[in-house]
């Protein structure tokens, strides 16, 4: 009997380690690179730094479009005048582990660096759990130049009260940075205020607790398949979203000392 | 006196066989709630690594049909958390369908094709077979507890010899190449999706014991 298991083991940790064999679509077993956003944004600073000037695109909701989102990595890397991508969240459909496994290798092939955020469908079943080893944490910023970008959990309806959503705490210690008053800021979610996803109990809050950053550029979104930019509030502060990759669409930014403008790319 | 002689003789005369007539229906009825439960003992039990049901699975399953090429499995399966926060308990029934048995000698026999279908759960509170009310209707349109599997397998099996035979039968080998419907309905529309991104390869074995 001991035999037998001395010969089994070997074979079974041979075959457990073989992709062929799933165990389960949300096994969470995560093979490849993990913990790109903060690998990427070590990057962004790097590249942007003490720049007055920089340019940036913005995609999202590319669940399930892996044919369109390689096409935009492809077209993305025929430009030179990009210095980082802003993925708006969805990243996956349903949660399911080898979704953010494959959007991630097709995304890995951009030229430049690029950040997730987390979307509402990438939180099903544990896929916040797979989110966070294969992007990172919810709640992140970054400095390119002199932005401060503020990326959020906006996802109030996949969680409870247990898991604040926005979480005003995580607002509140990048509002205590130092050198926040030296430097522009913007927000980026993955559903906006009003939104079905957003705590919208909390929305004027949010908004009210957002407007306190010095320097609030705007803010963008995703989450409603359709570019939009509207002033919500009608207090001034705009919100970009961005469309989803089916669209064959992206945003892109350009920053300025004195202001920023945004275009719409069809591909 | 007449009277009683004639009420006891007619006591003794019914009695037994009324006794008997009693007596056999109600062994004829004990015999059936037997024949009929019988057949719910499992007839064999299945040991599978992978498959998408599980790291392993073990369950219970039953042959039917005139040349038992029909067969029903419960499996409980084991799905460690790897990099997720929980252990997962998987239920599976899977039914398949094995047109052919080829007996080759004695001892071995193949069945060349297998043809599977199987529901796969995952038991949380975390995965919803209806999506929970808080959501709008129809807000995401699809079950994340409960998958659809579809598989094509062959098996190998080995009649054990009557001098070693302790609990089985037969034990058969068997491999599997699935898929998923959430993968199916993601390779649809993608060319970037292959063949090997959405099969998956499973191994078992079938013990018969009766």
């Amino acid at each position: 009997m001991i035999k037998l298991i001395d010969i089994a083991l070997p074979i079974i940790f041979i075959l457990a380690s073989c992709s062929a064999f799933e165990y389960q679509p949300y096994d969470g077993r995560i093979s490849g690179e993990s913990g790109i956003n903060k690998k990427n944004i070590a990057l962004i600073e790097k590249n942007c730094a003490d720049r007055d000037t920089f340019r940036f695109a913005v995609i999202s909701d590319t669940q399930r479009w892996y044919d369109e989102t390689q096409d935009f990595v492809s077209v993305l890397n025929k430009r030179n005048d990009i210095d980082f991508v802003i993925h708006g969240g969805d990243i996956s459909d349903f949660g399911v582990t080898k979704e953010f496994l494959w959007q991630r290798d097709i995304l890995s092939h951009l030229k430049v660096p690029y950040v997730v955020l987390i979307g509402n469908h990438d939180c099903l079943g544990d896929g916040d759990e797979i989110f966070e080893k294969v992007f990172g944490q919810p709640n992140f910023a970054f400095t390119a130049g002199k932005v401060k970008f503020i990326c959020i959990n906006s996802n109030a309806l996949e969680f409870d009260y247990s898991n604040p959503i926005p979480n005003f705490d995580f607002i509140e210690s990048q509002l205590d940075t130092t050198d926040i008053k030296n430097h522009k800021t913007i927000f980026a979610m993955h559903a906006r205020p009003y939104s079905d996803q957003f705590n919208n109990n909390v929305a004027k809050i949010f908004e009210y607790d957002i407007r306190r950053f010095p320097n609030l550029l705007f803010c963008l979104s995703a989450h409603d398949h359709k570019l939009e930019a509207d002033d919500l509030f009608g207090d001034g502060v705009m919100y970009y979203a961005s469309a989803n990759i089916a669209k064959r669409s992206y945003l892109v930014f350009t920053i300025y000392k004195e202001g920023y403008k945004y275009e719409v790319v069809n591909f | 006196m007449k009277w009683l002689i004639f009420n006891i003789a007619l006591l003794l005369l019914l009695l037994p066989s009324n006794m008997e007539a009693q007596d056999s229906l109600y062994i004829e009825h004990l015999q059936k709630y037997h024949t009929t439960w019988e057949r719910l003992i499992p007839r064999h039990y299945k040991l599978q690594f992978a498959g998408s049901m599980g790291f392993l699975s073990f369950g219970p399953g039953w042959e039917y049909g005139k040349h038992h090429h029909w067969e029903t499995d419960i499996l409980f399966g084991f799905v460690p958390k790897y990099d997720s926060s929980d252990n997962k308990i998987t239920f599976t029934i899977k039914e398949n369908y094995i047109p052919w048995n080829k007996k080759l000698n004695q001892y071995f026999g193949i069945e060349p094709l297998t043809v599977s279908i199987y529901t796969n759960s995952i038991l949380s509170g975390k995965y919803w077979v209806n999506e929970p009310n808080k959501y709008p209707g129809g807000y995401y349109g699809f079950s994340t507890r409960v998958r659809l599997n579809l598989a094509l397998g062959q098996r190998f099996v080995f009649y054990v010899p009557d001098k070693y035979r302790k609990y089985n039968k037969a034990i058969s080998f068997f491999y599997e190449l699935g898929t998923t419907d959430f993968y199916i309905v993601s390779a649809f529309t993608n060319h970037y999706l292959k063949m090997k991104d959405i099969l998956h390869l499973s191994l078992g074995l079938k013990m018969q014991v009766f």
